[in-house]
């Protein structure tokens, strides 16, 4: 194999770690303020599951440790609007590659068409809010991302050079090696003169 | 609270038809000529303007500043994404990149051709941690130095990177993410880094970077190009230094001999030459945009689909932001099972619209072979005549970015003096409502530069192909009905991208 494909081959496995590290974000989170309220701003996600489109939203928006908030979720038949009614359960787990606890937050039933759970964390993290339910029978399951407290923002950035410094170094090593190799080299032209 | 823009009105539409049916008809009626003569002004002639060339021709250091500049905003970039606020609005991760930058840089590189790649924060970081130098040559042992792979020297990797940017961006939604845009800039200076640690020269803007291709084929279709001032001096040249560089100046990055030089595609724009040119023979020359476009290009198989993709990716692009597209997304996921973010369902779409063009491109190829006396590999054909795809893409891609630059910039002001977003609360739907009636520039100027961009890519597209057509032939037997393919692929191209442009478009944010 030739040293370019061996460093091609490198820096796809570095990009496959620095990609792994990426968000675990289901749906897509946005942040909306109600003018005529002054109600914290709220994160909402909505995502289309089955035969429901299913509505999340976090109020504060940015919870905080120690802090009361709340999940709402509204579930609605794509075909004819009508919201399910029935039984929620709210469960709650980190998120992180390793993290297999899961703890239950609660089982909500509808509120004007609302599944309502309330929340308290410790400490900051990335959590995973799962939202289960079951519908005609089949089985129906919904993550979506809380973030509680100031995201964690090393591990990009420690990544990246980790990465450069290693790529640097080696090109580095190889440089040596190859500038005394040459030198070897005309040593033993010039010895054999 | 979804907001959308207005879409092109009747009437812009109905003009913009009858000017490109009189475009048409002038087409049809002209004999080819076998060259165009081109006229060529020099920019250093113009005042104030030729006055700037000058400068940044002449000396690095305006280079070097406007770099620090590019860099010190990139890193901001990175800090806010990672450490700001997740709202993408009021972090400037999010609105510097992909709202004023990403947008406004297609509408530059028609004013500038490739200038951006010169200042690019990317390949200036990598140069920095690679070469150890500000500006001047480097040690050649700093890098490795060795040679891309000859079956790696092509567009391919770029337009799979331009693929994969275009999912991410609007398949993933890294556009209202903060924090992922953090991350992709992070991956993207790893990428710049290790291609330049690794072999010679600047492959990773030249084959690799999806951002640096698309420029470089749009500046294509740019009224600026960089060439020398007299050809003779260049022909009578020995030494090359544009080529071979100075003991102080680097050689081209991407290895190009400015005496032959015909297409931009590949400049960098790094004032490399302009500086080590003994002569002082390289300079920037205002020029009949698409002249390039039109004969001077040579044809590559690569560079045909990687012209085409951009065409399918920007088309693309406007189609996400209809309505239809979220319903008919949703759709289809149920048909197929899809959940979540539908990411599945997306990628299926995405991989539809952006074959289709290319498609009936093919298709039409194949018939333009029956029709046209002489025996032409399909290959030939498709490689020649992709050019056409370039103004087509070019001017749809700013039209629709038009409508992102002056109806969502508004408020950036704001976000650059608290870039990371601290404390600042979501728009709300009053702040949104002003945005959405007070665009940067009238409404009707956004409508007659949208009406006026697309009358002006069909045009450039039909002498495209009128003069390519002539080269298929080797410049005997021409027939107007030679064209008829050809035609109609612009004109589908054309219509479909005007009713895209009359569709309200979803806000992005």
């Amino acid at each position: 194999m030739r040293l370019s494909q061996v460093f091609l081959a490198m820096i796809v496995f570095f990009y496959g770690v620095a990609a792994a590290q990426a968000h675990h974000v289901l749906g897509r989170p946005s942040y909306s303020l109600g003018e005529d309220s002054n109600t914290p701003p709220s994160m909402q996600v909505e995502t289309q599951i089955g035969d429901f489109y299913v509505t999340y939203m976090a109020f504060p928006a940015f919870p905080k440790p120690n802090e009361q908030g709340r999940v709402n979720l509204y579930a609605s038949r794509i075909d004819n609007g009508l919201p399910f009614d029935g039984e929620v359960t709210f469960k709650v787990r980190d998120d992180s590659w390793f993290a297999s606890k899961e703890e239950i937050l609660g089982v909500q039933k509808i509120d004007d068409n609302v599944y309502r759970q309330g929340f308290i964390f410790k400490s900051d993290g990335s959590y995973i809010v799962t939202a289960e339910f079951e519908s005609g029978g089949e089985p129906y399951k919904i993550d979506f991302p809380l973030q509680i407290g100031e995201p964690s923002s090393v591990g990009p950035i420690g990544i990246t050079i980790g990465v450069l410094i290693f790529v640097l170094i080696i090109v580095n090593v190889l440089q040596r090696n190859r500038r005394f190799q040459l030198k070897a080299q005309r040593a033993h032209r010039a010895n054999n003169q | 609270m979804i907001m959308t823009h207005p879409g092109l009105p009747d009437a812009w539409l109905w003009l913009a038809l009858a000017v490109m049916f009189l475009a048409l008809l002038k087409i049809l009626s002209i004999k080819p000529k076998l060259t165009n003569k081109s006229r060529y002004i020099s920019v250093e002639k113009i005042p104030v303007v030729g006055q700037i060339a000058i400068l940044f021709s002449k000396s690095p250091w305006p280079l070097v500043i406007l770099k620090f500049v590019s860099v010190g905003l990139f890193l901001t970039v990175i800090a806010a994404g990672l450490f700001g606020t997740p709202i993408p609005e009021r972090n400037l991760a999010t609105t510097l990149t992909w709202t004023v930058w990403w947008s406004g840089l297609i509408i530059t590189v028609f004013f500038l051709g490739s200038a951006w790649c010169a200042v690019c924060p990317w390949d200036t970081i990598a140069s920095w941690l690679v070469k150890h130098r500000m500006w001047k040559r480097a040690d050649p042992s700093s890098s490795l130095g060795l040679r891309m792979p000859k079956m790696w020297r092509n567009t391919w990797p770029a337009l799979i990177m331009f693929i994969g940017l275009t999912w991410l961006e609007l398949g993933v939604g890294v556009t209202t993410n903060p924090y992922a845009t953090a991350v992709l800039s992070l991956v993207m200076i790893v990428m710049a880094t290790s291609y330049m640690a690794v072999f010679e020269g600047k492959p990773f803007c030249k084959y690799v970077c999806p951002v640096g291709r698309t420029v470089g084929f749009y500046s294509q279709v740019s009224m600026v190009e960089l060439r020398p001032k007299k050809q003779d001096i260049c022909a009578e040249c020995k030494t090359l230094e544009c080529y071979h560089g100075t003991e102080e100046i680097e050689p081209c990055p991407t290895h190009l001999v400015m005496g032959t030089l015909t297409q931009s595609t590949y400049c960098t724009s790094c004032s490399a030459c302009t500086m080590s040119c003994p002569h002082q023979n390289v300079a920037w020359r205002l020029r009949s945009p698409a002249s390039e476009a039109i004969q001077y290009a040579r044809p590559h198989w690569d560079e045909a689909w990687f012209m085409l993709g951009l065409l399918g990716l920007t088309t693309f692009h406007g189609i996400t932001m209809m309505e239809f597209w979220e319903k008919g997304l949703s759709s289809f996921a149920q048909v197929i099972g899809d959940s979540g973010q539908l990411i599945l369902s997306f990628s299926l779409g995405m991989a539809i619209v952006f074959a289709a063009p290319i498609l009936l491109y093919a298709v039409l190829i194949k018939i333009m072979q029956l029709l046209i006396p002489i025996k032409v590999s399909f290959k030939k054909a498709f490689s020649t005549l992709a050019f056409i795809s370039l103004p087509l893409a070019f001017v749809y891609h700013i039209a629709h970015n038009l409508n992102h630059l002056i109806r969502e910039s508004r408020g950036f002001t704001n976000v650059l003096l608290n870039p990371l977003g601290r404390d600042s609360l979501p728009l709300s739907s009053s702040e949104l409502h002003m945005r959405h009636m007070n665009p940067l520039i009238s409404e009707q100027l956004l409508y007659a530069l949208q009406a006026g961009l697309m009358i002006f890519g069909f045009w450039l597209a039909l002498q495209i192909l009128q003069k390519r057509t002539l080269d298929i032939l080797n410049n005997q037997f021409y027939r107007r009905y030679y064209l008829l393919p050809g035609i109609i692929f612009i004109m589908s191209v054309t219509a479909f991208n005007l009713w895209l442009l009359v569709q309200p478009m979803t806000m992005r944010m």
